[in-house]
């Protein structure tokens, strides 16, 4: 392995920024700064903007308000090839008329840059990508994954500032899918380069982040390390987009010292600020909630998920549906009428609209640990 | 200096000595250059008032008048020596009491014999009727007589041989008369008699001779230079008419040399055309070309005097008609070719023949309209104008700055500018200028201002009936029948084409592809005379088929039906790899599951057709077909060189019937202009409403 | 899945010969013109000459004039810089222009595409007059580029509309990895764009090329000089009004043809992708 370069000053700072189509605004004003050699995943769910904040990131596209700053340089007006940016492309984009060699040698060739050292650079990106045997072939004489790497290849034989990656995994299949998070991870590593890394997937937002920021409808939602969000989301948005299954949401309302909700009520957790509610929304994940015979919530199964070691069962509740987490030996079948019940300390609070988080769960546990 | 002719051969070699000698005589030096017979006119016409034409050019005197309105010719009066020349010949080149140009030769037609057939010319219709029959084998494609029927020039010396006058006291061309009648029977008897070949061109009369395969040729005197030497000829004049008396008298045609009064040496150029028609230049045409000089001293040369040919045709001369230097001649030609080819096709009755003529000429002799005065025009056109921009201004803000709603303009104005450039130059401002045509009248040069004359004139059928084929609606019905069934016989078999070619049991696609779109590599004009000669009612390879299996051959021009399917036939071969290749490439688009999912579903394979294939086609073929419709609408080529409108014009379409105006009679530029904005109107208008109902019909499908 | 008789196969290729030698027959009647050494004619339905001679073919090609020009080989070469430089020429703008209306946003855009359709409607024989007049003006009358600027614009709607249909079918994202890479707009547009429209550009070209070479009516209008003339227009001689020499006419058909079917037929595999735009899937 050759020896790890310096990276470049790259801290990338959003202030403001706003984009829209038409009359359609897609970005609306979002703040963010991406520090010297992070690697942020921008989430959400397609269409929420993020690969429009990307692009806007690249220069591919104009900001109408707002400041980008690339390692303290304004950007706003800089032509992409000026902000000395890389991005993969999720259709991977190669061209189909040259080489891999020459897919990886254009971006240099076009910087005048000297021969040897173009040859050095490609060279080393393919040994780095494992691409060293498939320099002459033409792209579409390369499996989905190769052509893949050869897309990676093309950014970092240039050396930016900066790499944008736009859902570059979502043409892979699984298993491969799972192989080239863990080289984007081992690259990221290696080049400790800021990258700026776009999904869908919140899986890969888990995995490769150093943190994550979760985006929706044009507004950055939260940002942080990925398992912060994942315990302490913000708000009803990100509790439901980050873990799988998706977190049950259930409508209740705060009577004495318990949260009332259709056909069934908790008690009030710890920390509750009391004087939010009444009307408030809960939030439990599957993976809290255990089907047995006791516990608060009831309801009738209608399908089952059986992943091995455990399982999840799908319920229809008079609160809505409620997916709740099963262990191997428990007898669970379609149709029947079953209880679940949280663990203990399992609960988000929201306001009742969702718009904010007012409780996460064990944090009294870790508190009471910490004490 | 510059000389323009339409000599080849021998004619060719002729000048080309005739100018050296000038060069060498006078240090001039004289380029030349020959442009074919039946474009030079519009050459002519088109370059000298531009300034780009000869100083000196050779034509027959017929378009004289035409010629001296257009002020392209110069008065020869003080350079010229009458008394040099035939006296006729001098008359033919008068106008109003000027001499224009200086006569070269004499044409007229006379008579060519096969010697080894004929020892003896006849020299009266009788002794000729006597001749036909032991003469011709109509089984063997053997004729006593043949030459040009359905050419009015060589029909004339019939209709003089019957006493016929072409002209009133008036001037007005006459076709309903006694002579008319009479000779149009007697050369229909000859036909019906199988003496004669029908549908007679050039080409076939000089291919008929030289095989000696007609024993007698009416023709002129350029036939001799095409005749092969291993026939042996004589040339007589025409036979005297028998019950008449009278000599069939042919047309005199007087070459001449012209000079352009827009030449910069009009001194030099008016001695090049004096040298050119007198003296050792006259002794050359005599001998080299043997063409009959006008110049009378040319005679005394003894080369000259022992040349039969030549004084055959001298003889000729003395008894011929000088064809009249009048506009009215110049309108006789397409209404006597209407009714002789009408009475020769067996679709009109001799009798009645002037009459089909005279609607003719009196349709094609248009009354210039009434000058109209601009005025209201410019007041629409400025109103027009005033409220365009009001509706501009008018319209509400953008949303966004220009800049903003709009990055690329300065990068699009380059990318696009040039081909914009050259766009609005070669493309926009002759569309305009065309339109603009269509409010004008043009006669002999100069355009006067009509207003909406030409549209009425067309619109309401002015002077012929709206079932005739002059006729605008005629000729639209016919155009839109045209287009219908081309564009179906086009999609239909390019498409079916396609879907053999997409079996994958084929073996050699390959082949079977590069050969079947073997029709689009060959230029239009080409596939057009190459099907022309297929459909010739004697020689053509399709009679031959028809031969073959024991039909009788086909007269293809003479009906309607059949003339129109010969086009049709033509336009189809032409057309259908373009939309093979098209749907070839559309058929690749559909993606395979779709047919293994209707297969799965149990759907047949004309239902997968109906249901995949053709829905899945539609967006792909429409823009070829649209396209092709318009190219059809407008396909010229084919019209004009295949059926060139037999018969009667019935099966011209509106773009041909629109050339004719422009090109063929009088130049009426302003009607064919009008005629062109009418086309342009209707395929406006339907590819606007095919755009409709296609973008109804795909919001209908979602 | 297909399963047909070996009758139905046969069936088709016995279709298809039956096809192509009605789509060969007339083209055979022009060679046998072209190789019968007499014009002779005859009732027959037999494409096949029962003489052979090159009398005609030698007439065609190796005639001169007289001041001692070969003919044929002028008029090759005038048409060759003619369709040559059309199809330069031609490409050139249409490709530019149809790159613009793909990719860029402007005012006029539909119109602009709208208008070049409109362009084909109007009969073009009629706007000779006008256009003789226009040339004059220009000085470029009886001149070959006046003739390569004509065509070149007759033939810009269609290459323009092909061009643009193909453009329209390129992934965006291949230009956009491209201006990553830091390429300017000039050079995305030549090294990225231009080498994947290559059919298109294949066929547009073949197209323009044919337009110039088998055109005679503007030719013959708008050249004089014989020095400058075309093939077609030379082949236009041999069918005078008087004079009709099949056998040159055919001879020189086939000989004129034959480029253009040479070129068509290499081009031929792109002809399907090109005119319908296909995608290009990297």
């Amino acid at each position: 392995m050759p020896p790890a370069r310096e990276p470049p000053v790259s801290e990338v700072v959003l202030t403001g920024i706003q984009k829209s189509f038409g009359a359609n605004p897609i970005v609306k004003g979002v703040d963010l700064r991406v520090a010297q050699g992070e690697f942020l995943v921008l989430v959400g769910p397609s269409g929420c903007g993020k690969t429009t904040l990307l692009r806007l990131i690249a220069g591919l596209e104009t900001i109408d308000a707002g400041e980008l700053t690339i390692g303290g340089r304004r950007v706003n007006d800089l032509p992409p090839r000026e902000r000395d940016v890389a991005m993969v492309f999720q259709s991977y984009a190669l061209y189909p008329h040259m080489s891999v060699r020459e897919n990886l040698a254009f971006g240099l060739a076009l910087r005048k840059m000297p021969k040897a050292e173009i040859d050095a650079r490609v060279a080393e990106a393919a040994s780095l990508l494992e691409l060293s045997g498939l320099l002459e072939r033409k792209p579409k004489a390369l499996s989905g994954g190769q052509r893949q790497r050869v897309a990676m290849g093309r950014a970092i034989v240039r050396r930016p500032k900066l790499f944008l990656f736009d859902e570059p995994l979502s043409n892979l299949d699984t298993a491969l899918r799972v192989q080239m998070r863990g080289e984007l991870a081992r690259l990221h590593r290696k080049l400790a380069t800021t990258m700026i890394y776009v999904t869908h997937d919140q899986v890969e937002a888990m995995t490769l982040a150093t943190r994550v920021a979760v985006f929706n409808a044009g507004v950055l939602q939260q940002v942080g390390a990925p398992l912060a969000l994942y315990d302490r989301p913000g708000n009803r948005f990100v509790a439901g987009f980050l873990g799988s299954p998706a977190m049950n949401f259930l409508d209740v309302r705060r009577e004495g010292a318990s949260l009332a909700g259709k056909g069934f009520a908790l008690a009030v957790p710890d920390g509750l600020p009391p004087n939010e509610g009444p009307e408030l929304l809960v939030g439990l994940r599957p993976q809290d909630l255990v089907v047995g015979s006791a516990g608060p919530l009831q309801g009738q199964v209608e399908a089952v998920e059986r992943l091995g070691f455990d399982g999840y069962a799908y319920l229809s509740s008079p609160a809505g549906p409620v997916a709740a987490r099963f262990d191997k030996g428990t007898n669970v079948a379609v149709g029947d009428s079953v209880r679940v019940s949280p663990v203990r300390d399992a609960v988000h609070a929201f306001t009742a609209d969702g718009s904010r988080a007012l409780r996460h769960p064990f944090e009294s546990v870790a508190r009471e640990a910490a004490s | 200096m510059k000389l323009w002719h339409s000599y080849r051969g021998a004619e060719e070699e002729a000048l080309e000595k005739s100018a050296a000698l000038f060069e060498q005589q006078t240090g001039e030096k004289v380029d030349l250059l020959a442009i074919p017979n039946d474009v030079l006119g519009d050459k002519l016409t088109a370059a000298i008032p531009h300034g780009v034409g000869p100083d000196v050019f050779i034509f027959n005197h017929e378009r004289l008048r035409s010629f001296q309105h257009l002020g392209i010719v110069t008065a020869s009066d003080g350079s010229i020596d009458k008394s040099a020349y035939f006296a006729n010949a001098v008359d033919a080149l008068s106008v109003d009491g000027k001499t224009y140009g200086y006569p070269l030769s004499l044409k007229c037609l006379a008579l060519y014999f096969n010697t080894r057939l004929v020892p003896r010319p006849p020299a009266d219709t009788t002794e000729l009727e006597r001749l036909l029959p032991g003469l011709s084998r109509p089984d063997e494609n053997r004729f006593g007589l043949a030459y040009e029927t359905g050419n009015f020039y060589f029909h004339a010396p019939f209709l003089f041989g019957f006493g016929g006058d072409l002209f009133d006291a008036g001037g007005r061309a006459t076709f309903d008369t006694k002579g008319m009648v009479r000779s149009l029977e007697y050369v229909k008897r000859l036909q019906d008699s199988r003496f004669i070949p029908m549908e007679t061109s050039g080409a076939l009369v000089k291919s008929l001779f030289n095989d000696e395969r007609a024993a007698m040729v009416v023709s002129g005197p350029w036939f001799a230079g095409e005749i092969a030497p291993s026939v042996k000829y004589g040339v007589a004049q025409l036979p005297r008419n028998s019950e008449t008396g009278r000599p069939m008298s042919p047309f005199l045609g007087v070459e001449a040399a012209f000079v352009s009064p827009r030449s910069a040496q009009l001194p030099q150029a008016q001695a090049l055309a004096r040298f050119l028609s007198v003296g050792a230049a006259s002794r050359l045409r005599a001998v080299t070309g043997r063409q009959v000089p006008a110049n009378a001293a040319a005679y005394e040369d003894s080369a000259v005097q022992e040349d039969s040919l030549i004084s055959s045709f001298r003889q000729a001369a003395a008894n011929a008609t000088p064809m009249p230097n009048t506009l009215e001649m110049a309108r006789v030609w397409e209404p006597m070719k209407l009714a002789l080819r009408a009475v020769l096709q067996g679709g009109v009755a001799p009798a009645e023949a002037g009459a089909l003529a005279d609607r003719r000429y009196r349709a094609l002799h248009r009354e210039r309209p009434p000058d109209a005065s601009p005025v209201p025009y410019l007041a629409v056109g400025a109103l027009a104008l005033v409220a365009g921009g009001a509706y501009l201004a008018r319209k509400p803000r953008a949303l966004l700055p220009f800049r903003r709603r709009y990055p690329d303009v300065a990068r699009a104005a380059v990318y696009t500018g040039p081909a914009v450039a050259g766009l609005l130059v070669l493309v926009a401002v002759p569309f305009v200028v065309g339109i603009s045509l269509s409010l004008f009248h043009h006669e002999a040069g100069s355009y006067s201002f009509v207003g909406l004359a030409n549209f009425a004139d067309i619109l309401a059928s002015r002077g012929y009936r709206i079932s005739e084929p002059l006729s605008f609606y005629f000729t639209l019905v016919v155009t839109v029948a045209w287009t219908l069934v081309n564009v179906v016989l086009h999609v239909g078999l390019g498409l079916f084409l396609a879907i053999l070619l997409k079996e994958p049991l084929l073996k050699l696609r390959g082949v079977f592809r590069v050969l079947l779109i073997v029709p689009w590599a060959v230029p239009n004009y080409i596939t057009a005379l190459m099907w022309k000669g297929l459909f010739h009612r004697q020689f053509g390879a399709i009679n031959g088929f028809l031969v073959l299996l024991g039909l009788e051959p086909v007269s293809w021009f003479t009906r309607f039906s059949t003339s129109f399917a010969a086009n049709v036939a033509t336009n189809t071969w032409l057309g259908f790899p373009f939309m093979m290749v098209v749907a070839l490439g559309a058929l690749q688009s559909i993606p395979q599951d779709l047919y293994e999912a209707a297969e799965v579903d149990g759907a047949s394979k004309w239902v997968q057709f109906r249901r995949i294939t053709l829905p899945l086609l539609r967006p792909a073929l429409l823009p070829a077909v649209i396209l092709g419709s318009v190219w059809t609408f407008n396909m010229f080529n084919i019209i004009y060189l295949v059926s060139g409108g037999e018969p009667g014009g019935s099966t011209d379409i509106l773009v041909s019937e629109a050339y004719r105006w422009a090109f063929q009679r009088n130049e009426q530029y302003g009607f064919a202009a009008a005629y062109s904005v009418l086309i342009f109107f209707v395929l406006l208008g339907w590819s606007t409403v095919t755009k409709r109902v296609t973008r109804a019909t795909d919001e209908l499908m979602g | 899945m297909r399963r047909r008789s070996a009758l139905w196969v046969a069936a088709l290729h016995a279709g298809l010969v039956l096809v192509c030698a009605a789509t060969l027959y007339p083209v055979l009647w022009v060679v046998k013109m072209a190789l019968s050494p007499t014009e002779s004619l005859s009732l027959s339905a037999n494409p096949l000459p029962s003489e052979v001679s090159f009398e005609h073919f030698q007439a065609v090609l190796f005639a001169h004039d007289s001041a001692g020009r070969w003919v044929f080989g002028r008029q090759l070469l005038a048409s060759l810089v003619v369709s040559g430089a059309t199809t330069v020429v031609g490409l050139t703008l249409a490709v530019s222009a149809a790159y613009a209306l793909s990719r860029f946003k402007f005012p006029g855009k539909q119109g602009g595409m709208q208008a070049l359709l409109v362009t084909q409607m109007f009969p073009a024989t009629l706007m000779l007059v006008p256009l003789y007049s226009i040339l004059q003006r220009l000085s470029l009358l009886d001149s070959l580029g006046g003739l390569v600027l004509v065509y070149a614009t007759s033939s810009l709607p269609f290459s323009i509309w092909m061009l643009k249909g193909y453009f329209d079918t390129l992934p965006r994202e291949l230009e956009e990895a491209a201006v990553m890479d830091g390429a300017s707009p000039g050079q995305v547009f030549l090294r990225v764009v231009l080498p994947l429209a290559r059919p298109a550009l294949a066929v547009t070209a073949l197209f323009s090329f044919m337009t110039a070479w088998n055109e005679f009516i503007l030719a013959a209008t708008l050249l004089n000089d014989a020095s400058m003339f075309t093939l077609p227009v030379g082949l236009q001689r041999y069918v005078g009004e008087y004079k009709v020499e099949w056998g040159k006419f055919a001879a020189g058909a086939l000989v004129v043809s034959a480029p253009v079917m040479a070129l068509f037929f290499a081009l031929q595999k792109h002809l399907v992708g090109g005119l319908t735009a296909g995608g290009v899937k990297g």
